[in-house]
């Protein structure tokens, strides 16, 4: 009784849904039985880690699946201990560095260090180098990016690396230019709709199509959330409707009455309502860029053509403060503040206009 | 046993000559005498032995005021003493504290000894305020305008274990639970026996108060065997009890942490604050003093008027350090040498400007109090706040300063008639925690929505500032400096003097922004643990899959899990912006946050999050749903089950 997401997941690069001629030609790259450092990038929901598994089951069969959760400790030189869990099979480990926060370059140095340094015991029948698979590469500190590079190729007898990140765009060029890089684009809405009909198919299900293309929309083209939602639609009604409603998520809604909130009125008070709004948000586990990235969105829904270029353009700026500061409440509410102004300014000159 | 001693002024006396005289070097005067060995030996077993000393020990601490002028019959002894100890008050027009803190005083002791019902309990009375405001002498002169005994706790020295004690039996105890167990001990004897009968002493007089400024050690480690204690007493005891605690302007303040808002609500404490002395009364003591020295004739430099003015500023409404500052500053040296350095500096300044500018003088004034041995003035956060939002300003008139051009006339203010670094300075904080209060308080007392834009824009400026932590220590003080000034300028409504009444009171709060922070830390530490099974980078775990989560009909493997998706995923829809609890900041809170006060604890935040026993429909139960998942749990093992 898994997540759609995960049960219908598949598990050969054959079976993939979309993006089939990469998919051959990834199998194509594996064929020969080995395959020089990846980087796997692509928005999020696009299959990147489905695309990877594939790859890791054509190398090594169905031994990769047989996963366990481990808990490592790693002793940084400053004697402090990181820790730090992953997920391995016997031929492969996959590891987000990120965890460990400022310390992500301790963790790819000795981590790296202990996986590349022990060989493969029987390279008669298996592969003779392992798999690193590391997530959110684009997380890494800059310190990390170079330990890396370092790494890459020192080890490069014993393990490959596949990295994997959302952009390639916070990666530095040695590591670009040292990994083939694999993109996996956001699926289609057809493509979407078909997985959809499919997985409902699977589950015994009967999915109208314009309820398909709906969610498909809704998804943003990301495949988990497309399921995700296709999930809840099944537990709010079934049968399934053409015109049921779509579940959102509490923090969307609630963004969306925040917005809302500033749109109607621009006080100071109302500053306070929006910042415990903010601040209730935050506690959710909702990270601030991306309440600031979805407040952006919300507001631009809600104001004038010739507002939006300077709107977004404060917003750009108070996210490059949010990743310099170090409390996001102070940016997350000056970009607040900065709109109520901007809106209410050009609310009283569209009054003016009228009046005179 | 309760031993008691008639005549107080005596043992002060006694206790006096043993001192050295403070200011024997300044004075010229040699040591007074070893005092014979006779004089010493009555007292001694009594500090020895380590009971509880029901002494009413006159305290080398005297407080507020002077007589008017010396008595020529004094003693040699008498003259002698430090200042603060000659010119102890010695009645309550003498005491330099305001008139209504002393009728508060004086009614609550009438309304707790004279008009007591026969079966009410013990009370309790805490005074409190800044050192040398004058708590302790306004209690002693109320006490002997009343008739009262006061009946006072010291802390023992040291325990001496004699032969006795050790027969007496407690000679495994340790010290610490002694001193609070002796400490029970002398409430019990104080509050029982009446202090002996001595030759001349009338025996109508049987009223008493317990005083208390020692408090034992164990209590500050242990407040809640101090609260035990207190209710016992309250309960059994006919006597007010009386505890007088200096406030602390920076660190855990004792107050807070021996009487915490419950005990003090719980046994009708009654919390009387003292102000520091104002100004114009600490100038009246210093005034009487000066005058009273200057006809005693001695050599000794009488300081005139200015300079006694300066002292006046230089101790932060500290009596104490006044008088100790005038006795040293009356000798003949000190004065000579330094009327040379600043006549010259005085004869400069008028001669050159008539017009005496304000913030000039305050600099070369601020430099003389320091000579003189000023003291820090230090200030509560919560006044700090205050002066920083409500930025008290001074009219300019349009001659003395040039005036800004047309175009930059939107930035015109008054001269500010305070110093921004100063005050965060002495607020005793780092520069990024007053930002943080000052955040969370700022937009009550703004109007304009473009001048929020503003201030706004000031604290984001100031939280990049001090971003780096390599710099933050130096940028610290630059940031608090970029933030209070821009909050104080964006401020158009307080831009000119006569704009200051506008907004009127509004409370002050605590920042919120600790606890949210450490509750996202939490919370994303917590999903990562628990839904560590679905590998999924956390930014995907917390705004896709736990939102999603809470909506299906996925069971969970425990309890943990759905108690955490119902808490996170899902959020107050139906309450429209209510505002998260504000923790007030009483005037004077220390400004560092408790932050293990509440851990774990998501009541907290009042929001709809619900705990297990109310699941939605949609999640099942976990109970039933567990069999199900052992089978179908197949891609990921735990390490031990292969």
């Amino acid at each position: 009784m898994s997540l759609w997401a995960d049960k219908h997941r598949p598990g050969a690069l054959g079976r993939l849904d979309f993006h089939r001629e990469q998919a051959a030609r990834l199998r194509n790259l594996v064929q020969c039985g080995d395959f020089p450092h990846l980087l796997v990038y692509g928005p999020s929901g696009a299959g990147k880690k489905t695309r990877i598994m594939c790859l890791l089951k054509e190398l090594y069969g169905a031994g990769v699946e047989k996963l366990r959760i481990e808990h490592q400790s790693i002793t940084a030189p400053s004697k402090k201990k990181i820790e730090i869990s992953t997920i391995a099979s016997n031929y492969h480990l996959e590891v987000n560095p990120s965890d460990a926060g400022n310390n992500d370059r301790v963790v790819i140095q000795e981590l790296l260090k202990t996986v590349a340094q022990s060989q493969q015991l029987e390279t008669s029948t298996q592969r003779d180098f392992k798999v690193v698979l590391l997530t959110e590469v684009d997380k890494l500190t800059k310190d990390a990016q170079h330990a890396l590079r370092r790494t890459m190729e020192k080890y490069m007898a014993t393990c490959r690396l596949i990295l994997c990140c959302n952009s390639m765009s916070k990666i530095i060029g040695p590591i670009q230019s040292r990994c083939l890089a694999v993109r996996v684009p956001a699926p289609s809405t057809e493509d979407i709709c078909h997985v959809l009909s499919s997985v409902c198919k699977k589950e015994g299900l009967t999915l109208p199509q314009e309820l398909a293309q709906r969610i498909a929309e809704k998804s943003g083209r990301n495949l988990r959330k497309a399921l995700l939602m296709c999930e809840s639609c099944r537990v709010q009604q079934y049968p399934f409707t053409a015109d049921q409603d779509i579940p959102e998520m509490d923090w969307e809604i609630y963004l969306r009455e925040t917005a809302n909130a500033i749109v109607g009125q621009q006080t100071p008070q109302r500053l306070l309502e929006v910042r415990g709004r903010l601040y209730e948000l935050l506690t959710h586990c909702i990270p601030p860029e991306i309440i600031m990235k979805g407040l952006l969105t919300e507001l631009l829904n809600n104001c004038d053509g010739q507002l939006k270029g300077e709107v977004a353009q404060m917003a750009a700026f108070y996210e490059h403060r949010l990743q310099l500061g170090s409390k996001a409440i102070y940016h997350l509410e000056a970009f607040v503040a900065k709109f109520m102004a901007i809106y209410k300014k050009f609310m009283e000159d569209g009054l003016d206009d009228i009046m005179f | 046993g309760g031993r008691c001693v008639p005549t107080q002024r005596f043992v002060f006396l006694q206790v006096a000559e043993w001192l050295a005289h403070p200011f024997d070097g300044f004075l010229g005067r040699a040591a007074p005498a070893e005092p014979a060995g006779s004089s010493r030996e009555p007292r001694a077993p009594g500090r020895r032995r380590a009971e509880p000393q029901l002494l009413p020990r006159k305290r080398a601490k005297p407080g507020a005021a002077d007589p008017p002028c010396a008595q020529p019959g004094r003693s040699q002894a008498q003259e002698e003493l430090p200042w603060v100890e000659r010119y102890r008050p010695e009645s309550q027009n003498d005491l330099a504290v305001q008139k209504k803190k002393i009728e508060e005083v004086e009614t609550w002791l009438k309304t707790h000894i004279f008009q007591r019902q026969p079966k009410q309990g013990g009370s309790v009375l805490l005074l409190t305020g800044p050192p040398g405001c004058g708590k302790t002498a306004t209690l002693q002169i109320l006490a002997r305008d009343l008739g009262l005994q006061v009946q006072e706790w010291t802390n023992p020295l040291s325990l001496d274990f004699t032969k006795e004690e050790l027969r007496n039996s407690n000679f495994h105890t340790f010290p610490s639970q002694a001193q609070a167990a002796l400490f029970q001990d002398f409430l019990l004897r104080a509050n029982k026996y009446n202090k002996l009968q001595m030759l001349g002493e009338s025996s109508e007089n049987d009223k008493k108060l317990i005083l208390i400024e020692d408090i034992p050690n164990q209590f500050y480690r242990d407040p809640g065997s101090l609260h035990e204690i207190l209710r016992s007493f309250v309960r059994r005891s006919r006597c007010p009890l009386v505890f007088i605690i200096s406030d602390n302007f920076s660190g855990d303040s004792n107050q807070r942490s021996l009487f915490p808002a419950e005990i003090v609500e719980e046994l009708c404490i009654c919390n009387i604050s003292f102000k520091p002395v104002a100004p114009t009364n600490m100038m009246k003591v210093l005034n009487r003093i000066a005058a009273a020295e200057a006809c005693m004739n001695r050599e000794n430099y009488t300081p005139d008027r200015t300079s006694l003015e300066l002292l006046c500023r230089g101790c932060s409404g500290d009596i104490r350090s006044a008088i100790n500052s005038l006795q040293f500053s009356s000798t003949k040296e000190f004065w000579s040498k330094k009327k040379k350095q600043s006549s010259t500096i005085k004869c400069d300044e008028i001669g050159v400007s008539k017009v005496r500018k304000k913030s000039k003088c305050d600099a070369s004034e601020d430099q003389e109090i320091q000579a003189i041995g000023g003291k820090d003035a230090s200030i509560f956060l919560f006044h700090a706040l205050g002066k920083i939002i409500y930025c008290k300003r001074e009219a300019v008139s349009e001659a003395e300063c040039p005036q800004l051009p047309a175009h930059l006339s939107a930035h015109r203010r008054d001269t500010l008639l305070i110093q921004p670094e100063d005050i965060v300075e002495k607020s005793h904080m780092s520069g990024s925690m007053f930002n943080l209060y000052l955040h969370q308080n700022y937009v009550d007392f703004f109007s304009d929505i473009d001048d929020v834009v503003r201030a706004s824009e000031y604290l984001s400026t100031a939280d990049v500032l001090c971003s780096n932590w390599s710099a933050r220590l130096v940028m610290e003080s630059y940031s608090a400096s970029v933030a209070t000034r821009g909050v104080i300028h964006s401020n158009t409504s307080r831009a000119f003097a006569h704009q200051q009444g506008g907004m009127g009171f509004r409370p002050l709060h605590k920042p919120q922004w600790f606890l949210i922070n450490k509750k996202y830390q939490e919370n994303c530490i917590a999903a990562k643990s628990l839904f560590s099974s679905f590998c999924l980078p956390p930014e995907c775990l917390q705004t896709e899959l736990l939102p999603y989560l809470a909506m299906l009909a996925n069971p969970m493997r425990n309890q943990a899990q759905i108690a955490f998706i119902q808490d996170v995923g899902r959020l107050p829809l139906n309450r429209h912006f209510g505002r998260l609890q504000l923790e007030a900041l009483g005037d004077k809170d220390p400004g560092v946050p408790e932050l293990s006060h509440g851990d774990g604890d998501p009541e907290e935040l009042p929001s709809s999050q619900s705990s297990g026993s109310d699941l939605p429909g949609s999640q099942p139960q976990p109970v039933a749903a567990q069999a199900l998942q052992e089978e179908e749990e197949l891609r990921i093992e735990e390490y031990d089950s292969d």
